[in-house]
């Protein structure tokens, strides 16, 4: 939630040579940079949890039924050298911790079901946000200080002031409780109606309509802050010589917006959407909790309890390597779209 | 430490006459900003908002600890608000005024003391990283950049479930996550100061790293800092209140986010108790507005390019 | 967590949703029972949980939801009957236990069938019994109900043979679900472990019960089926659908919406708004559940050698029975479950009325008899307000609460008041259940509070305070066993292995309630609160529900599957047109096709307008 702050100030150190394609040079870069923060979250979630207290066995059968032998091997395997132990986990980061200690399967069994809610709650919820947030930033951004710009901007940053869990609460007293005249027009909770073929037609406007309260609510949130970043790097480039020159040419509003204000303006927003991502995807954990999602997660409140270590373990790697890629994404773009950052 | 060497006296003793001129530019350039924060209307009802709402936490202070006692309270669970409750009772049968109230202290300490943790870590992070260029700048830098990256949310209920439930702990959690975006700025804004002529005198001159960084980098990224800072004020508390929410705050400690939480587990919604949800929502919301219409008004003042309406 | 009296989980609540007009929607009910599909109608029963079950297969499934799945799967020997709890026949039609005592004869049923048509007969009984006797892995969810068995035999397809190695009254009782042998023989001591055991729709379940299981998504729903070859006939409810819910305000609200049939484990509040709610029938269930301030009576493991690190004073028990004056315990009940339930007293809960007993010497809520009490026992206030012992040493405790339960977070804020009003100072500390487990089987701890769901027969309940279960050292491992509060007294545990082979029922009930009244005087626990189980249904469409025990228990999540047996949908002539959609998409009605319309399309929409609306704002420019 880098409102305002973080335009991504990439500061090019010294070229190492070699590379003769800038591009190629940039992209290896971006990628190698990507890959040494996975390793760190690797490295990183592996030694959080040994500190946790308590006896590391209890840690991983905790209420649950577990046989005498069972326990021995992994008394076995967790009293082995931290080097071992590491390099076991190394080898198979999501699984090698074991089962979840609440579902009693592997840790992927239990999250590969609860991925696809999630990536479309996200996905959804971005690409909407995306558009409607930049549409409203080009739009008061260009008309700074009149009416539009001025609702617009005091409605956006009231709903960015808002915990996105409490705005769930609210959309789901309106419109799937009905309040007053309103009616409850959608369901309370759930991805599909238990019995509901989800691939068929009529099984994905079930889906549909149970997301609708959901992505609108992480929607609203998130287009408050693009449509803030929109308007600033809008107004940033109306004041840019080249449109006051070519609006003194008497070039058509619209075309100067069109054709050089919007896409230059445009960089920073996209970047900021997947930079973002991390931000969406915690969004993600409080509404999919509210609205009774099963999802990656809804998965994460549940490990809470107890806590379930291993799927908890998991749960983080996914979520860091999940928004590293997507980062990595935004650097390759913005590489491929913005050459000056490639130098 | 710079004491033990003569040069930085030497320097100190010659810098002493510039030093008055420095004060009264540092003084006359506040006066100029305190002007303008006045004329900025959105900065000053955010500073109006804020300043009710400390009012209301020290006044805190005087709430009786028996009126938010269960065991001593004596009014019935979910009562709407009226005029003897004017912000109604919880599933207790305590006041949500006064719980409300008192919510403010805790959230408004974890949101300030979080807050000063981040920018703590974030600015020393982000002027060393800036001011020294080799290895030490190098894997300062990187180290931001993994943090950076690392989505925030689920880094904090990590660390939370790691370190248990305290007040401390969700102002530790708070802190060391939400620390890298600050030093990324005060990065940037640190090399620049780094480039500029009188540091490279200052340096010429025999000035330690130590001294650099303390006398002349850090007064020149501080405005940035502070800017930085109401804005990171609002994203603390508003982590506060989703790590309460979900179960991962101080659960003895009222905090806003808490009272969510309570009310939320109590059933207040299918009780239609909207009073019990609303107005710790509400005050949520019109803190995070009030330091967010802050920042952005510091922000205009001192970059007019990006200056709003 | 587990139903046969293991801790009992009241699960934590927390919900969104509802009335905040306390107008209900009328509009909604019809989206549900929308007009059934061009098949013929089939009724399904619908019920909100808001745990899910952990592993369909019976060896590893600990959750009350799984055991729930498991009855409606498999049969039982013996069962529990929906009236009072009296043993009645399962697939055995009698059962007699060998003058020596050294077997029990059960005698089953003719002609039974597994849901797939294969003859159900005393070889699959011998086979379960066998491998739970023979397994590691089978022992540890069923090994506490075959502890005095040695080995199960069949002579014949009728006739079962349980040899044991002592007398025992608990032999004929339900715990052991009966698998058929023709799928588990396949599934080996290690493949046992990771044996999931979910029927899919093109491989459903092979159960004996009433129900097979059709379909389960994790964190989602579980369908199940009725079974035609059920042996008291087909179900009259074609599909008995589990769905899940994070928190219980959109369980209610998916209740009052006609989404769901049966809401169960209501949050207070959340329940007390189902009430007088049209075409809703309310349940507060007769309490088999308790809840408990629990002390460290001296930690120490099951030879006697002190572990942890708990408070001395609280070896005294006229301190903790001076405390048991301290707490108001309608209060707790009044303000904490909202009303349904009952102050505590002794260890089984009054819904087992065969078991239950009134202490003779009820220490009711009189701070000023626990000031006095306190007083008489050396324990003066001190210049800050908190008592000591005549050494100094403060009454200063720590109390533990459970992060999981938003009844325990509050109960543990009433505890911590009513013992400051009496000059006892608590430090609270929140952790969850596991962690507790944990803390409590090393002694770490003062105090607790916690709760236990009791099972019909009162012997594990009573286990629970004998000295041998206490922790125990295995390895160089502290580990925990059933004992929470290091009660030991040798006078109990003599009376304990008394009522574990008196067969005759009312010489049992006289040692029983002997050894209650005995845990009351001590005061390892001051149990709280007995609270009602609640639950909710659809009286507009289904009917026939059965209360286990009459009249007031609970309707679902019984020692038995009667409501799933009994009941029935409420015919198109009872009502109009009530009959529950069938399963498959065409229950979608329109407001949300245009929601989801809404979704696909908005971006598309907004794309759309935002010509006309830019040219508009162009011309002013």
């Amino acid at each position: 939630m880098a409102l305002l702050t973080e335009t991504p100030a990439r500061t090019p150190s010294a070229a190492a040579g070699g590379w003769a394609n800038p591009s190629v040079r940039y992209a290896v870069k971006r990628t190698g940079a990507a890959i040494s923060t996975f390793i760190f979250v690797l490295i990183f979630n592996f030694f959080l949890f040994r500190i946790l207290p308590g006896d590391p066995v209890a840690l991983y059968t905790r209420g649950r039924n577990v046989d005498p032998e069972s326990i021995r091997a992994l008394e076995a395997k967790l009293h082995r050298p931290i080097g071992q132990q590491f390099l076991e986990y190394a080898r198979n980061p999501f699984t090698g911790n074991g089962p979840s200690v609440k579902y009693n399967q592997s840790v992927w069994e239990v999250i590969a079901p609860a991925l696809w809610p999630t990536l479309l709650l996200v996905g959804t919820a971005t690409l909407i946000a995306t558009i409607i947030g930049v549409w409203l930033g080009i739009r008061s951004g260009w008309n700074r200080g009149e009416r539009f710009d001025v609702i617009s901007s005091n409605t956006t940053l009231v709903l960015y002031s808002m915990p996105e869990f409490w705005f769930g609460m609210i959309m789901l007293i309106v419109f799937a409780v009905g309040i007053g005249p309103i009616p409850g027009m959608f369901p309370t909770g759930g991805l599909s109606d238990p019995g509901v073929d989800t691939s068929t037609p009529a099984g994905w406007l079930n889906v549909a309509w149970h997301l609708f309260l959901p992505v609108t609510t992480l929607a609203v949130i998130y287009l408050a802050e693009y449509s803030l970043i929109m308007r600033a790097s809008i107004i940033e480039e109306r004041g840019q010589d080249y449109v006051q020159t070519a609006r003194a040419k008497g070039l058509m509003d619209k075309m100067v917006r069109r054709q050089h204000a919007v896409p230059n303006a445009l960089l920073p927003t996209m970047t900021l959407v997947f930079l973002n991502l991390g931000f969406v995807v915690g969004g993600a954990i409080t509404i999919e909790y509210v609205f009774s999602i099963h999802g990656l997660g809804s998965l994460t409140v549940d490990a809470l309890q107890g806590p379930d270590v291993p799927l908890l373990q998991a749960l983080f790697l996914l979520f860091s390597g999940a928004v590293i890629f997507a980062n990595l994404v935004a650097d390759l773009l913005y590489g491929y779209f913005d050459p000056r950052v490639r130098t | 430490m710079t004491m033990t060497q003569p040069t930085i006296e030497d320097a100190n003793a010659a810098a002493l006459g510039a030093r008055d001129v420095v004060k009264a530019r540092r003084k006359a350039s506040r006066t100029r900003f305190t002007a303008s924060f006045r004329q900025n209307r959105s900065g000053m009802l955010g500073l109006t908002i804020l300043l009710i709402f400390i009012a209301v936490a020290i006044a805190a202070f005087f709430i009786p600890a028996s009126s938010l006692d269960v065991t001593q309270v004596t009014a019935d669970p979910f009562l709407p608000p009226s005029l003897q409750w004017p912000l109604g009772t919880d599933d207790s049968g305590r006041s949500v005024l006064l719980l409300v109230a008192k919510g403010a202290q805790i959230s408004l300490l974890v949101g300030f003391a979080a807050t000063m943790l981040s920018m703590f870590i974030g600015t020393s992070v982000g002027i060393v990283s800036g001011h020294y260029r080799g290895m030490t700048g190098g894997v300062l830098d990187r180290f931001t950049d993994w943090f950076l990256v690392i989505p925030y949310l689920p880094l904090a209920i990590v660390l939370a479930t790691v370190l248990g439930r305290s007040l401390l702990n969700i102002i530790i959690v708070i802190g060391v996550t939400s620390w890298p975006g600050t030093a990324r700025l005060i990065r940037a804004q640190t090399l620049s100061v780094t480039a500029r002529p009188y540091l490279e005198r200052s340096k010429a001159l025999g000035a330690g790293n130590l001294h650099q960084m303390w006398k002349h980098v850090l007064p020149n990224v501080m405005p940035l800092v502070l800017a930085n800072t109401t804005l990171a004020v609002s994203i603390s508390i508003l982590s506060e209140t989703t790590l309460s929410f979900l179960g991962l705050g101080d659960p003895t400690a009222i905090s806003w986010g808490s009272i969510l939480e309570q009310g939320f587990a109590a059933g207040a919604i299918s009780q239609g108790a909207w009073w019990y949800l609303a107005a710790p929502g509400i005050c949520v919301v019109l803190t995070v507005l009030a330091f967010n219409l802050i920042g952005r008004a510091i922000e205009d003042i001192l970059d007019p390019r990006q200056e709003t309406a | 967590m587990r139903r046969l009296s293991q801790r009992a989980r009241i699960v934590s609540m927390a919900g969104a949703v509802s009335v905040l007009a306390a107008v209900l929607v009328p509009g909604m009910a019809q989206a549900d029972s929308a007009s059934p599909s061009s098949s013929t109608p089939r009724s399904v029963f619908t019920i909100g949980v808001l745990q899910d079950m952990d592993s369909a297969n019976p060896f590893t499934g600990i959750t009350s939801a799984a055991y729930e799945v498991f009855q409606m799967e498999y049969p039982t020997l013996v069962e529990y009957g929906a009236k009072d709890f009296a043993a009645v026949p399962g697939i055995a039609d009698s059962w007699t236990e060998a003058p020596d005592h050294s077997s029990w004869t059960f005698k089953i049923h003719p002609g039974l069938k597994w849901s797939d048509g294969q003859p159900m007969t005393a070889k699959d009984v011998a086979y379960t019994y066998n491998r739970i006797l023979n397994g590691k892995y089978e022992q540890t969810n069923f090994g506490s109900y075959v502890s005095a068995i040695t080995k199960a035999e069949a002579p014949d397809d009728t006739t079962v043979i349980l040899h044991t190695n002592s007398a025992s009254p608990i032999v004929p009782h339900p715990g052991v679900y009966i698998i058929p042998e023709h799928i588990w023989k396949s599934i080996d001591e290690k493949a046992v472990v990771s044996f999931k055991n979910e029927g899919t729709p093109d491989a459903p379940s092979v159960a004996g019960g009433p129900y097979y299981m059709i379909e389960r998504k994790v964190g989602q729903f579980i369908r199940m089926q009725a079974n035609p070859y059920f042996w008291r006939g087909k179900p009259a409810v074609d599909e008995i659908d589990f769905k899940l819910f994070k928190n219980g305000d959109a369980m209610a609200q998916a209740l009052k919406k006609g989404e769901i049939d049966f809401a169960e484990g209501l949050e207070t509040n959340v329940y007390n708004s189902l009430k007088n709610q049209p075409n809703i029938t309310t349940v507060a269930a007769a309490p088999a559940s308790f809840n408990e301030l629990s002390f460290n009576t001296g930690a120490a493991l099951d030879d006697g050698t002190p572990i942890g690190d708990g408070n001395p004073l609280l070896k005294d028990k006229k301190l903790r029975a001076a405390l048991a004056h301290a707490i108001d315990k309608q209060a707790m009940v009044d303000k904490i479950l909202g009303g349904d339930g009952v102050p505590g007293d002794t260890l089984m809960p009054p819904r087992y009325s065969q078991w239950h007993v009134a202490p003779t010497n009820p220490m009711s809520y009189d701070p000023a008899k626990a000031k006095e009490l306190l007083d008489a026992a050396g324990y003066k206030v001190g210049s800050d307000g908190i008592r000591a012992d005549a050494q100094g040493n403060r009454l200063s405790f720590r109390l533990l609460g459970r992060t999981d339960s938003s009844t325990s977070q509050k109960a543990v804020q009433f505890i911590k008041g009513y013992l400051a009003a009496v000059g006892v100072e608590t430090t609270v500390k929140f952790v969850s259940e596991d962690n507790l487990t944990e803390i409590i089987g090393q002694g770490k701890f003062d105090m607790f509070e916690w709760g236990w769901g009791v099972e019909p027969d009162p012997n594990y309940m009573l286990n629970v305070f004998t000295c041998a279960n206490r922790s125990y050292k295995q390895d160089g491992a502290i580990l925990a066993n059933l004992s929470d509060s290091f009660y030991c007294n040798p006078a109990y545990d003599a009376l304990n292995a008394k009522q574990q082979v008196e067969t005759d029922l009312a010489k049992r009930q006289a040692i029983t309630g002997q050894m209650q009244q005995m845990l009351y005087d001590d005061a390892p626990y001051i149990i709280t609160y007995f609270y009602d189980g609640h639950e909710a249904y659809r009286s507009d469409r289904f009917t026939g529900l059965v209360h286990q025990p009459e009249p007031d228990g609970p309707l679902t999540f019984q020692w038995g599957t009667w409501t799933y047996e009994q009941m029935k949908p409420v015919t198109a002539t009872d009502a109009g047109g009530t009959t529950n959609n069938s399963s498959g998409g065409s229950s979608v009605p329109w407001l949300p096709i245009i929601g989801g319309l809404i979704v696909a399309g908005g971006a598309g929409f907004l794309l759309a307008r935002r010509r006309p609306a830019n040219a508009a704002s162009d011309d002013r420019e």
